[in-house]
């Protein structure tokens, strides 16, 4: 299957597993409660953009984003909701859709 | 033959027979249940038995004193004619024991007018004796009865500036040191005075004594460590009586500074300054509080003590020191052993310990076979001490609820009683609705431990205290410095904390509860098969006084290892130095703080009891640690217990952090980050300061507490959360431990290592933030210590606990104030408000009673 380079913001990457190594190393980048520099999340907010669910997980609009835990103690991106509301999304869902 | 040589010979020959004599029968008569005695008794010769005990009582010897008491006591409450008695009440006013005739006057054991009918010789000397047993309050104009203790250490407290005083429990000595405290701050002596006590249980118990000994007087007490209430006595004309634990003293300094004026300062439970970790920080706190007032006044308090002059030795130069020291009973203490009739399960031969020898007082029948250690217990404690004030003591809160469970399927039912079934109602509310204290107290039976909530805690003794509940079982909290006494405890094998048998100064601690000096006229101690080894491995203990020792001093003393540890201490990491860290972490830390502060600890106060050549080995290792430390003195100084090294480690760590330094900070406790930011904050503690919240498995949880407790959440909804997440993941509940794990965590992690580590890496992150320009980050608003201590984090629940009201009546309130924003003055609009309706906002009588109480001493304060 031949490669598809995926921008996210900007990043540019030959194929769609190098951003999502890139998103999972910045992942781990942050501490659990750690909110995203700027520069960070100008490539989440592209990836984010990319979801399936994108419409839905953005709402009413992002103020920002975190690292924080997420069920069975894995550790997620979260979108920081405009109007106080959280929510975690899935980094594959963003890349291979 | 010389006075001391005839008080020997009545005690060994004399009158020895009808001493034990009397001995058999006034314990016998303290104890329920006992198999009625076939054989007639002798008779006692009751005049030569007084005229013994008028030349014992002539003597210093404890012995020589406990024998006259119990010849006063036999007379009073044995005695079969008004003369006996009344010669029993004469001596017993000899021993400087008014009480005790106070107590025969109440029981009916008295005609009244025992002076008019004393001689006029006789009555002219009772009048001496009375005048020399009391003092004056100046500030009251009363004269208040004392003992010989109490006499002493009311004339020498004024004259000196340390005084250490020390005498057995039931002497008196919480009393009477309230009684000159108060009386110093009326008469201006003080402005503004700190009372130290080493558990929050003790603070709470003498902040309300205190308040009830004040009244409505002008005079503040408060133990929250708030610098707006502090300031405003200095400035004002309030005075304040500050009542802290140590951990609360270091974060009020720490708020005020340097300028930190104490006039006079009392130290309770003082014997603790040798605690394994704590000691270390009470010794600390100590010395930081006289380095800001070297002029202030010291007063020591502890229980029995070899050597209470010890505390003194620091005292600074030119300050005089005195101690008063007794050894004197003020009620008769029966020590009694429980052994099993060979072949007869429900009866037990109870042998008193007297000083001639082991007499028997007889067989007491229990109402079942006891099958198992703690049914033995139970059956014990439930048969003998049936008439109530008994206390019983179990190894762990675990064994505490079930002892106490046992013992009220015993005990003859009593109907219903309103305080019982409010308390129960408290405990289900406040707990939860499967609480196991609950059934329990509306039968007059009760559990006791450290970790419980105070509201509740304070309610049950109070009962205990009123005979409501009848039987107490209780933990080592209460050799932790709990003033309960009872009329008897009964004890089998007692371990102090995890399993390590009690020592003989520890045992006599507990044991001296026995006996309430003016309630009671003798307390009883029932230890159950003092033959077993695993139970008493080096047998009833003898009774024994504390040896004061610093922790500093003892780790100082133990050699090399502590070299060892510090030479370690920048090189290896903690995760390795584990076993050694629990032994010299603390006073290492304290010894670095002070190498920092004096270049050399061989300028310390210390450095006179120790070995200069030890000292300077010291030094060297010491130094060679500072060489790799840029954190002050002053910065040190204000984290007793927390190292310097880890504080270095953790800067050093903050330098290296590349990311956005808002995400060092503790987010909002509302924010959704809010739980996360804790776990990593929590990690990074473990990994530079001191592993804290090890292993790292539990470090979610250990967030999760801190937050919830944060948010002002009550123990109740915790409790309910915690069954919640069980029930999520499919895990089977056990309620019990369950609701004592959340009690444990809220108060061992939340309330205690939470604010003692937080607060330092909040400190060495604003030092950080500084250094890089980021002062912006910084809050200056109420330090993440005090959050944590009273688990508040807005500005209604903290005016809420300004009033002095418990955290758990100050969290049921919360839920029903709208406004998150009330300062003092509009807490107490809202309150009065709804005064009269406070029971219809479903809120449980016993907090309401609190919250109607605070309100009116607060406007006692304000309005006078």
């Amino acid at each position: 299957m031949p490669a598809h380079p995926i921008s996210l913001g900007p990043m540019h990457f030959a194929k769609k597993g190098d951003a999502l190594a890139y998103l999972k190393q910045l992942l781990y980048k942050y501490d659990l409660g750690d909110r995203l520099s700027d520069k960070d999340a100008e490539v989440l907010m592209a990836a984010l953009n990319r979801h399936p669910d994108a419409k839905v997980k953005i709402g009413p609009g992002v103020a920002d984003f975190s690292v924080r835990t997420a069920d069975f103690g894995s550790r997620c991106f979260w979108v920081n909701r405009t109007d106080g509301t959280t929510e975690k999304f899935s980094l594959n869902a963003c890349v291979w859709h | 033959m010389n006075l001391a040589l005839l008080q020997e010979w009545l005690l060994t020959d004399g009158v020895a027979d009808d001493l034990n004599e009397l001995v058999r029968r006034t314990v016998a008569d303290e104890i329920d249940n006992l198999v009625p005695d076939e054989e007639p008794r002798p008779q006692l010769d009751w005049p030569r038995l007084l005229l013994a005990g008028s030349t014992l009582a002539r003597s210093q010897t404890r012995t020589y004193q406990e024998a006259a008491l119990r010849i006063a006591t036999g007379a009073l409450t044995l005695g079969a004619s008004r003369e006996v008695k009344d010669a029993g009440a004469i001596l017993c006013e000899k021993l400087a024991n008014a009480r005790a005739v106070t107590l025969a006057d109440d029981r009916g054991y008295l005609e009244s007018n025992l002076h008019g009918r004393l001689g006029v010789a006789m009555r002219l000397e009772a009048e001496r004796r009375k005048i020399d047993q009391s003092v004056l309050v100046r500030s009251s104009g009363d004269w208040l009865p004392v003992n010989d203790f109490q006499l002493r250490f009311w004339s020498s407290a004024g004259d000196h500036g340390w005084l250490s005083a020390s005498a057995p429990t039931a002497s008196g000595k919480t009393f009477l040191v309230l009684q000159w405290l108060v009386e110093q701050m009326r008469s201006g002596a003080a402005k503004v005075a700190l009372y130290l006590a080493p558990t929050r249980a003790l603070v709470s118990e003498i902040e309300e004594q205190l308040q009830m000994l004040l009244g409505d007087s002008k005079i503040g007490v408060s133990s929250l460590p708030l610098r707006d209430r502090y300031d405003a006595s200095l400035q004002g004309s309030v005075q304040q009586i500050l009542v802290f634990t140590q951990e609360r003293l270091h974060l009020l300094a720490n708020a005020v500074g340097d300028a930190f004026q104490i006039d006079l300062l009392v130290v309770d439970e003082a014997h603790k300054i040798g605690d394994h970790q704590r000691g270390v920080v009470l010794q600390d706190a100590i010395e930081r509080v006289e380095r800001a007032n070297p002029t202030m006044n010291v007063v020591f308090i502890s229980p029995a003590t070899q050597n209470p002059e010890e505390l003194l030795a620091d005292a600074p130069p030119g300050v005089g020191t005195t101690s008063v020291d007794s050894d004197s009973p003020t009620v008769l203490q029966n020590l009694i052993v429980a052994e099993q009739v060979p072949g007869k399960p429900k009866l037990w031969r109870l042998t008193a310990r007297a000083r001639s020898g082991d007499l028997q007082v007889g067989v007491l029948q229990l109402a079942s076979k006891a099958s198992t250690l703690r049914k033995r217990l139970a059956l014990i404690a439930a048969a003998a001490g049936e008439r109530g004030g008994t206390l019983v003591y179990a190894n762990g809160a675990a064994e505490a609820e079930e002892v106490a469970e046992l013992i009220s399927q015993i005990i003859p039912e009593r109907g219903l009683d309103d305080e019982l079934t409010e308390l129960a109602d408290l405990a289900r509310k406040g707990v939860h609705r499967n609480f196991r204290l609950a059934p329990l107290v509306e039968k007059g039976v009760a559990f006791h431990y450290g970790n419980m909530p105070s509201l509740i805690r304070l309610e049950i003794e109070r009962l205990f205290k009123g005979g409501k509940i009848r039987f107490l079982v209780c933990t080592s909290t209460l050799i932790e410095g709990v003033n309960l006494a009872c009329r008897t405890i009964v004890l089998r094998g007692p371990r102090k904390g995890k399993g390590r048998p009690m020592e003989a100064h520890d045992f006599w601690n507990l044991a001296g509860r026995a006996g309430r000096w003016g309630n009671e006229f003798q307390g009883n101690i029932i230890c159950i098969d003092p033959g077993d080894q695993n139970a008493w491995p080096t047998g009833v203990p003898e009774r024994a006084r504390y040896p004061i020792r610093r922790e500093s001093d003892a780790v100082l003393d133990r050699g090399e290892g502590l070299s060892d540890y510090l030479n370690r201490r920048n090189t290896v990491p903690l995760s390795e130095l584990a076993r050694e860290a629990d032994e010299f972490e603390q006073v290492g830390a304290f010894l670095l703080t002070t190498y920092l502060r004096l270049g050399s600890i061989t300028r310390a106060n210390f450095a006179k009891r120790h070995d200069a050549s030890a000292l300077e080995k010291i030094d060297v290792s010491l130094s060679e640690l500072a060489g790799n430390i840029e954190i002050s003195a002053e910065l040190a100084g204000r984290h007793p217990g927390v190292s310097a090294v880890g504080m270095q480690g953790l800067l050093n760590a903050f330098r290296a952090y590349e990311n956005d330094p808002a995400n060092l900070l503790p987010a909002e406790v509302e924010s959704f980050d809010s739980y996360d930011r804790f776990v990593t904050i929590m990690r990074r503690i473990n990994e530079y300061l001191y592993p804290a919240f090890e292993p790292d498995s539990a470090v979610k949880l250990h967030a999760l507490i801190v937050v919830q407790w944060l948010q002002g959440m009550s123990l109740a909804r915790m409790i309910q959360k915690t069954i919640d997440y069980q029930k999520e993941l499919g895990r089977e509940i056990k309620l019990p431990a369950l609701i004592r794990n959340t009690m444990d965590l809220v108060e061992q992690t939340a309330r205690f290592k939470a604010p003692k580590y937080l607060s330092a890496y909040m400190d060495i992150l604003n030092l950080h933030l500084r250094e890089i320009g980021r002062e912006d980050l910084i809050d200056d608003g109420l330090d993440i210590g005090t959050q944590l201590e009273f688990g508040i984090s807005s500005r209604t629940l903290l005016s809420l606990m300004e009033l002095g009201l418990s955290r758990m009546s100050a969290v049921v309130l919360y839920e029903k104030i709208a406004r998150d924003d009330l300062d003092k003055p509009a807490c107490i609009q809202w309150i009065e408000e709804r005064s009269e309706e406070l029971e219809a906002l479903e809120i449980p009588a016993i907090i309401a009673r609190e919250v109607r109480e605070k309100v009116r001493i607060q406007k006692g304060v304000s309005f006078q």
